[in-house]
């Protein structure tokens, strides 16, 4: 596996969440939540079902509007953008992995990859054939994601992810579809893709083992969040 | 079997009622396919089967039901005949008639043509009650025989004021005294006595026909065989010509001659539940598609693989046979409100002026229903066999990248050539001859052409968007959407499949009759060569003629260069078919008399024959079809000149405005043959300069109202409008079929957004806006119409070529050359494109919606 080309991020904070709050009325999702997450850096979510984590992930990519609370990307806060502004700091920010892969059954795995840097308006089939080598699928790019297999599809969505130099990387349970051996192996590539990359890389899980390899651990609760040792 | 059907019921219960109820919309656009389809196809075959029922009601009703009636083959008859057959022991009773067409003034003052019968009181009663003159109070007996006594039945007692009715004779006026009435229904109908009538329009010992009551077990054929053969050792009265006519031949004729047009007419309103078939097609295999887990859990419960295909049999039947019933409802209310507002006439001419009752019939309503419900079934059968055919294993395993709304278990391999291979069928059976008339063959092409069209679309897809995926490779919405079709082009077949049948109907009709239109024009400009067309009255038997001393007249004034005569006569070739048109206008170039003058011949004409045995003639393509009277051939003209005469074709030509034939003569033959010197027409051209309205108001002011003078546009204006007219019911079948196409992507995009959410739901994460993601379904449904537009395009041309060269022909005896009104084409193209797009724009509001963001989890 080949590291994609060191980014220029800078280190310290690239996102910062104060005092998030989520409802659904009658009932709270969670509130109180506030956290920093440095360049480089890689947090563990953990929870409960139902506790809000998928919720949270969407608050901080912009997806979701909280009822309260700021979510701060890479120096911009979501509530200050419209729409359009936000999709575009978005596409230019952030990267997501999914449990269900969620890779576009239409495309290559090429065109899956290059998918965000075609978003960017700057193609590049070189760039796309460096991103699927280091996450080992060189070769791989002219092959419809049907043929491919589960740990295959996930690589393909770490590929996506990291290609276009995202500042912070959202990951929602990426080894839960994954045999234990083939989950190993995905998440060593996103941590290192990540950790090369400079990136910063929020995973949620349920998996301990998963959330061991992160720099930092925590659990949300519906008050707030309580950080693990 | 009860128990499967209640196992199966109560499954379609518990399975599938939640998904109609969760998609009404969806189902509803199904069910509506299926209504207007039985709805259209039931209101015309009702209103043209009314119309029919009418018309022959009406013609037995004039016939006064006697049991056959003596004709002459063109429509006059010696009257010694009706002496000869009286006396014969097979007639019991005899009476006869004389028929006539005369111009009248009604009561406000405009011209109109009406039946003028002359007719026996003292024979009538016993053949035909019906026509028996009513005298007034006031009236003597004597007036059933006076010579200016006329009797109006109830239509032609509302036409006229009182007092004496006005009728053209010739050129001149002629008052007529009202002496009662008769109680004949239909049209407006003036009768009186026979020989007043021969002496009024100087056709004295000649009749229409002898109405004939025959003695029970009569063979009629044997006895109108005695009769011309006793006439002919005598000697006498054209035997040849002599017919016996039965009294339901009108009607019946009628049913023949329009029989092409109504099938016509059905098959152009059945088009729309064709469209509905495909409907149901692309709803059910949506739905199917859809619900291809639940149908892998059932089974692997235990529903085998039968059990699925029936259940989604039901589902189709179901959906056929609401459909259906809301259909007859539908069809039922058209059909009424049709012949209530419009009468019986859709168009074609035949029904015109009847005013039918609507002719309900129980098995007609079952017959469509069932129709309805075969085209649902129909349009069920693949999704059906998909879901037989799945492995549930797989299915509820969920292969990841097969989402839902994608045709994952369409055909593939062999079954990608069925499309090509039922073009090429479809391309044969349009080859075939016409059975009974009917273009059978064509029809059954057509719908081959149309389902291999359909079914080649995957192929197209994938041969043709390769080349333009790789020219996106930078734009990343024109990407998605073209590789989204490259990629399943049978989910474009599917939902494209209703807007490529009706579309491919739409360019086919619309370029038959751009092909009609065109060729109706120059035909036009062929026969109207003259400036100004007099006459004095339509119709071949017509009591208003032109005058010698009349045309002489015209002759003489300086500004006409020439007034060229046509006499217009019914001809009888057959007594069971309708009676065709004989034209005697002069045919011989006045430049070389060899030569024949220019007419709008189909293919070469032959040289003009030099023995004055065989008279030249020149058929119209109905009579050349329905006689096989081709060039070189030779015909009897029964009651046109001597027996031994021969009438060869020297050339087919073309003729619009006489559907069941016409037979042009030179006038010089004519004359030569029958002696008739009446002439109907006059074609008037001018010299130089000379103002045709100038020269039209001096004729109008020198011979007040009882000729009609017209110009050549005039002519070829109200010819164009009623052309226009006649074709405006297919306009609207054409709008109705695409509207049902339209709706057909609309539901199968609304689907594809349902079933897509995830997909959606990624691309917001990658940081496509709301913005960008409607626009990418707009463009998808951009990219999927342009596609069936493209493709129906295509399938539209080839079944334009099918209707204009042999559905046309077999139809109605007509030929046409192809015209493609591109600017239409394109239009229809360009607004099915147009109406696909903002379809699918209006269904993206789902996709860009917040809920798309959050099914990526929930559905993971």
């Amino acid at each position: 596996m080949h590291p994609l080309p060191p980014s220029a991020h800078p280190q310290g904070p690239c996102l910062k969440v104060s005092d998030l709050a989520r409802r659904y009325p009658p009932a709270t999702v969670f509130e109180g939540v506030s956290l920093e997450v440095r360049s480089g850096e890689c947090v563990a979510v953990l929870g409960e079902s139902g506790v809000g984590k998928s919720t949270l992930l969407n608050c901080l990519a912009g997806l979701d509007t909280p009822d309260a609370g700021r979510v701060t990307l890479a120096g911009r806060t979501w509530s200050t953008m419209n729409d359009t502004e936000a999709s575009a700091w978005r596409r230019t920010h952030l990267g997501f992995v999914f449990q269900a892969f969620h890779v576009l059954p239409h495309l290559t795995v090429a065109r899956n990859v290059g998918l965000p840097l075609m978003l960017l308006g700057q193609p590049d089939d070189d760039r796309v054939e460096q991103a699927l080598a280091s996450v080992g699928l060189g070769g791989m790019g002219n092959r419809l994601p049907q043929t491919l297999s589960g740990g295959q599809l996930q690589r393909v969505a770490i590929a996506r992810a990291l290609i276009h130099r995202p500042r912070l990387i959202l990951a929602d349970e990426p080894t839960g579809n994954l045999d234990p051996h083939t989950a190993e192996q995905v998440l060593t590539v996103l941590q290192h893709q990540a950790t090369s990359h400079g990136a910063a890389l929020v995973i949620v899980t349920h998996s301990p083992s998963v959330a061991s390899r992160a720099d930092r651990r925590l659990v949300l609760t519906p008050s707030g969040v309580e950080w693990l040792p | 079997m009860t128990a499967a059907l209640g196992r199966l019921w109560r499954l379609w219960w518990a399975f599938s009622w939640p998904e109609v109820r969760h998609h009404p919309w969806r189902h509803g656009v199904a069910v509506l396919a299926v209504m207007l389809g039985v709805g259209l196809a039931l209101s015309v075959h009702w209103i043209n089967a009314s119309a029919l029922a009418e018309f022959s009601s009406a013609v037995r009703s004039a016939n006064g039901e006697p049991d056959a009636q003596l004709r002459h083959a063109t429509d006059r008859l010696d009257d010694r005949w009706w002496d000869r057959v009286a006396t014969d022991p097979a007639v019991q009773a005899a009476s006869p008639v004389l028929e006539a067409q005369a111009m009248t003034w009604t009561a406000n003052g405009q011209r109109q043509s009406v039946r003028l019968w002359g007719v026996d009181a003292l024979t009538l009663a016993s053949v035909q009650p019906g026509l028996m003159p009513r005298l007034m109070e006031d009236a003597g007996r004597l007036d059933l025989f006076a010579a200016d006594a006329v009797f109006l039945n109830p239509a032609a007692q509302a036409l006229f004021a009182d007092g004496p009715v006005n009728v053209q004779v010739g050129m001149e006026r002629v008052a007529l005294r009202r002496a009662g009435t008769v109680g004949q229904a239909g049209g407006p109908l003036l009768v009186m006595d026979v020989g007043a009538l021969q002496h009024l329009l100087g056709l004295d010992g000649l009749i229409s026909r002898v109405d004939l009551r025959l003695r029970a077990g009569t063979d009629t054929r044997a006895l109108i065989a005695q009769w011309r053969a006793q006439a002919a050792t005598n000697g006498q009265w054209q035997a040849e010509a002599v017919m016996l006519v039965l009294p339901d031949d009108g009607g019946a004729r009628l049913s023949q001659v329009s029989r092409a047009y109504r099938v016509n007419l059905t098959v152009l309103a059945l088009v729309a539940l064709f469209t509905g078939a495909f409907l149901v097609f692309s709803v059910l295999s949506l739905s199917v598609t859809q619900r291809l887990p639940g149908m892998a859990l059932l089974g692997v419960l235990g529903l085998d693989a039968r059990d699925r295909q029936r259940l989604v049999w039901l589902e189709s039947v179901l959906l056929g046979a609401v459909g259906s019933l809301l259909g007859v409802a539908l069809g039922t209310a058209l059909a009424w409100s049709a012949l209530r507002w419009l009468g019986g006439d859709l168009g074609g001419g035949f029904f015109d002026g009847v005013s039918p009752r609507l002719q309900w019939r129980t098995i007609d309503a079952v017959g469509y229903t069932t129709l309805g419900v075969a085209a649902a079934v129909l349009g069920g059968w693949w999704p059906a066999r998909w879901v037989r055919g799945m492995a549930p294993a797989q299915a509820l395993k969920g292969v990841p990248l097969r989402g839902a709304g994608l045709v994952s278990a369409s055909p593939r391999g062999g079954a990608l050539w069925a499309g090509p291979l039922l073009l090429l069928v479809g391309a044969g059976l349009s080859l075939l001859p016409p059975v009974h008339g009917l273009p059978l063959g064509a029809y059954l092409g057509i719908a081959a052409l149309l389902v291999g069209g359909i079914l080649t679309l995957p192929l197209i897809a994938g041969l043709a968007l390769p080349a333009c995926s790789d020219r996106l490779h930078t734009q990343a919405l024109a990407l998605l959407a073209v590789e989204r079709a490259r990629r399943f082009p049978d989910a474009v077949a599917v939902a494209t499949s209703g807007v490529v049948a009706s579309l491919a109907l739409s360019v086919a009709l619309t370029v038959m009759v751009g092909s009609f239109r065109q060729s109706m024009t120059a035909w036009l400009d062929a026969v109207l060569p003259a400036d100004l067309y007099v006459r004095a009255g339509a119709g071949p038997q017509q009591a208003a003629i032109l005058t010698p001393a009349f045309i002489r007249e015209v002759q003489a004034m300086p500004a006409v260069v020439s007034a060229v005569p046509q006499r217009q006569r019914s001809v009888w070739l057959d007594p069971r078919q309708p009676a065709i048109t004989l034209l005697a206008r002069p045919l011989r170039s006045a430049s070389d008399p060899s030569m024949p003058v220019l007419l709008p011949l189909v293919g070469p004409a032959l040289a003009w024959p030099a023995s004055p045995d065989a008279v030249p003639i020149f058929v119209s393509e109905a009579v050349a079809d329905r006689f096989d009277a081709r060039p070189g051939r030779t015909l009897a003209l029964p009651g046109i000149g001597p027996p031994e005469v021969r009438f060869q074709v020297v050339g087919v030509m073309r003729d619009y405005g006489r559907q069941h034939g016409s037979i042009a003569i030179d006038e010089q033959d004519y004359l030569r043959l029958t002696g008739d010197t009446a002439v109907n027409d006059l074609a008037l051209s001018l010299q130089p300069g000379v103002s045709a309205e100038a020269l039209r108001t001096e004729l109008l002011r020198a011979h007040g109202d009882t000729i009609e003078v017209t110009s050549a546009q005039t002519i070829r204006r109200l010819s164009l409008d009623i052309f226009d007219r006649s074709f405006a019911i297919t306009v609207w079948l054409q709008g109705v079929a695409i509207g049902m196409g339209l709706l057909g992507v609309s539901a199968s995009m609304g689907a594809q957004v349902l079933a897509r959410r995830r997909e959606f739901g990624l691309l917001r994460h990658l940081g496509f806006s709301r913005q960008q993601l409607l626009r990418l379904v707009a463009a998808e449904g951009g990219v999927w119409s342009a596609l069936g537009a493209l493709a129906g395009v295509g399938l539209g041309l080839a079944v334009s070529v099918v209707l204009v060269h042999v559905v046309n022909p077999q139809s109605f005896h007509w030929t046409m050359d192809m015209h493609i009104p591109w600017d239409r084409v394109i239009w229809l193209a360009l607004s099915v494109v147009a109406a696909g797009t903002l379809t699918a724009w209006v269904s993206g509001r789902h996709a860009a919606s917040q809920q798309a963001v959050l099914v990526v989890k929930q559905e993971a």
